[in-house]
């Protein structure tokens, strides 16, 4: 267990020191994120009650697009010199590096997601209705199933020319099942949807705010398990 | 198959779109320097990372100091050092940030002492502070000899080590890999350079079409000979 934790240190510690002296990564989701942002705002202008409807849903689209970015970036800097190999023939289980690079990529766009949250808010006069923390456990649990996802294959598209495309085209579409409950446990945070109207008619298949966490938790537990017992086999060939 | 043999290679076969080996065995029994030849596409790469365990088999096994590759995996890698002709270090981080990286995810202990060892049997102490990416292909390939040595490995593999290296690095790192081998290690070696890898070697080893055709001792070949035309030199002494 030690070295386990020893060899998770090791990794997540390499990987923040390289982004802290390369400056590759955050900055560039950040620019990509405000674009984003913007456009999305502009467009919302034309109909100006989908503002607040348009804001949450600029916040994950931000999120998706930005964390493609950084997690492409991580395991891209592991095939420049070769490095990878390096890691494989240390004697540590493979789901080590990629519990360490999902560790560094959820870090990434933690950060990100403090600097753009409070952006998007003012963009979108967003306000939040319900509790802090139940909005805080959203963006968290979005974030792990993005970057779950994004890490696994991130690995598997530095082995093919197409690289960032194909990333995002696996990601995106793995990602589809999450992104619904996550859309709508925003706009309910947010008010756009009443709480007393999530569950009920039209939107009853998305159920309540409890239900939209709840396929969120799923999603992230089947999919981390899933993605690092997984990365070995995809790492080796 | 020795059990006790450093490696025992048995009838592993690995195929991408088509067959690259065909059940091909080897047995290392005692610390030598092994030299393995073969023409492009030959599958000698590709051998060399399934002894690593970069690669996984499609059948046959890999046993290192009479453990399975497959099933003792870690410790079986703590056993192994491995050198390419790309370097396997971060340009990002500084020669010491690189060795202390690989010596904590080798568990090393002492690691202060052992890097300041290295780095003095490398030549790069004076270049401790350096980022990776600022050396140039000779010293980037000490510091990925070294890195490849840190934890104190009893059996290298190098694959094209001496790739884009001028005369004096070569030198360099024949030295340390003769070094290695006197100090009981165990080297298994892929070159181009077959003057180059005969100077290093005890033992010869050629494939061809994804078999071994030749395995012999240095001795007992002859070098001339073997040097312009290795191929059809295996295939007359077959």
């Amino acid at each position: 267990m030690n070295y386990f934790l020893q060899s998770l240190k090791s990794v997540f510690v390499k990987d923040v020191l390289i982004e802290l002296r390369s400056r590759q990564v955050l900055p560039t989701m950040i620019v990509q994120g405000m674009l984003i942002v913007w456009v999305l705002r502009i467009a919302s202008e034309a109909v100006s009650s989908a503002v607040t409807v348009v804001g949450p849903v600029a916040l994950w689209i931000a999120f998706i697009f930005s964390g493609l970015l950084a997690q492409e970036r991580s395991f891209a800097a592991e095939h420049d010199e070769g490095c990878i190999n390096g890691l494989i023939v240390a004697p540590i289980d493979e789901g080590t590096i990629y519990l360490a690079k999902l560790l560094v990529n959820v870090v990434m766009l933690s950060v990100y997601e403090l600097v753009l949250t409070p952006i998007v808010m003012l963009a979108f006069k967003l306000t939040l209705s319900g509790n802090i923390g139940l909005f805080i456990l959203v963006l968290m649990l979005g974030n792990i199933g993005i970057s779950s996802v994004g890490t696994l294959f991130s690995a598997v598209v530095q082995l093919t020319r197409t690289r960032g495309s194909l990333l995002s085209i696996l990601v995106l579409a793995i990602l589809a099942p999450m992104m619904v409950p996550a859309t709508f446990a925003l706009l309910i945070l947010f008010n756009v949807i009443p709480p007393e109207l999530a569950g009920t008619g039209a939107l009853a298949f998305v159920g309540t705010l409890k239900t939209a966490i709840s396929y969120m938790a799923v999603f992230d537990i089947v999919f981390v398990t899933a993605c690092w017992l997984l990365f070995g086999f995809v790492v080796k060939e | 198959m020795a059990e006790n043999a450093i490696i025992a290679v048995n009838e592993v076969s690995k195929a991408f779109t088509r067959p690259v080996l065909k059940k091909v065995s080897l047995s290392v029994d005692t610390p030598q320097s092994l030299f393995v030849c073969g023409i492009n596409g030959a599958g000698k790469s590709t051998f060399l990372k399934l002894l690593a365990g970069l690669l996984q088999p499609d059948s046959g096994s890999v046993f290192i100091k009479g453990k399975c590759l497959r099933k003792e995996t870690e410790y079986v890698k703590s056993k192994l050092g491995i050198i390419m002709h790309q370097s396997m270090v971060y340009p990002d981080l500084t020669v010491l940030e690189n060795l202390d990286f690989f010596a904590r995810l080798y568990g090393v202990p002492g690691r202060q002492e052992r890097i300041r060892l290295l780095l003095e049997q490398v030549g790069l102490t004076a270049f401790r502070y350096d980022k990776a990416s600022v050396l140039s292909r000779g010293l980037l390939q000490r510091l990925s000899i070294a890195r490849a040595m840190v934890h104190e490995p009893e059996v290298m593999f190098a694959d094209e080590p001496f790739t884009g290296l001028d005369m004096t690095s070569t030198d360099y790192l024949t030295a340390m890999l003769s070094d290695f081998r006197s100090r009981g290690g165990t080297v298994i070696m892929t070159t181009h350079d077959v003057s180059q890898g005969l100077r290093c070697a005890d033992r010869v080893v050629v494939i061809d079409q994804g078999g071994i055709i030749l395995d012999r001792g240095i001795s007992q070949i002859d070098p001339s000979r073997f040097a312009n035309d290795y191929v059809q030199y295996a295939r007359e002494s077959a």
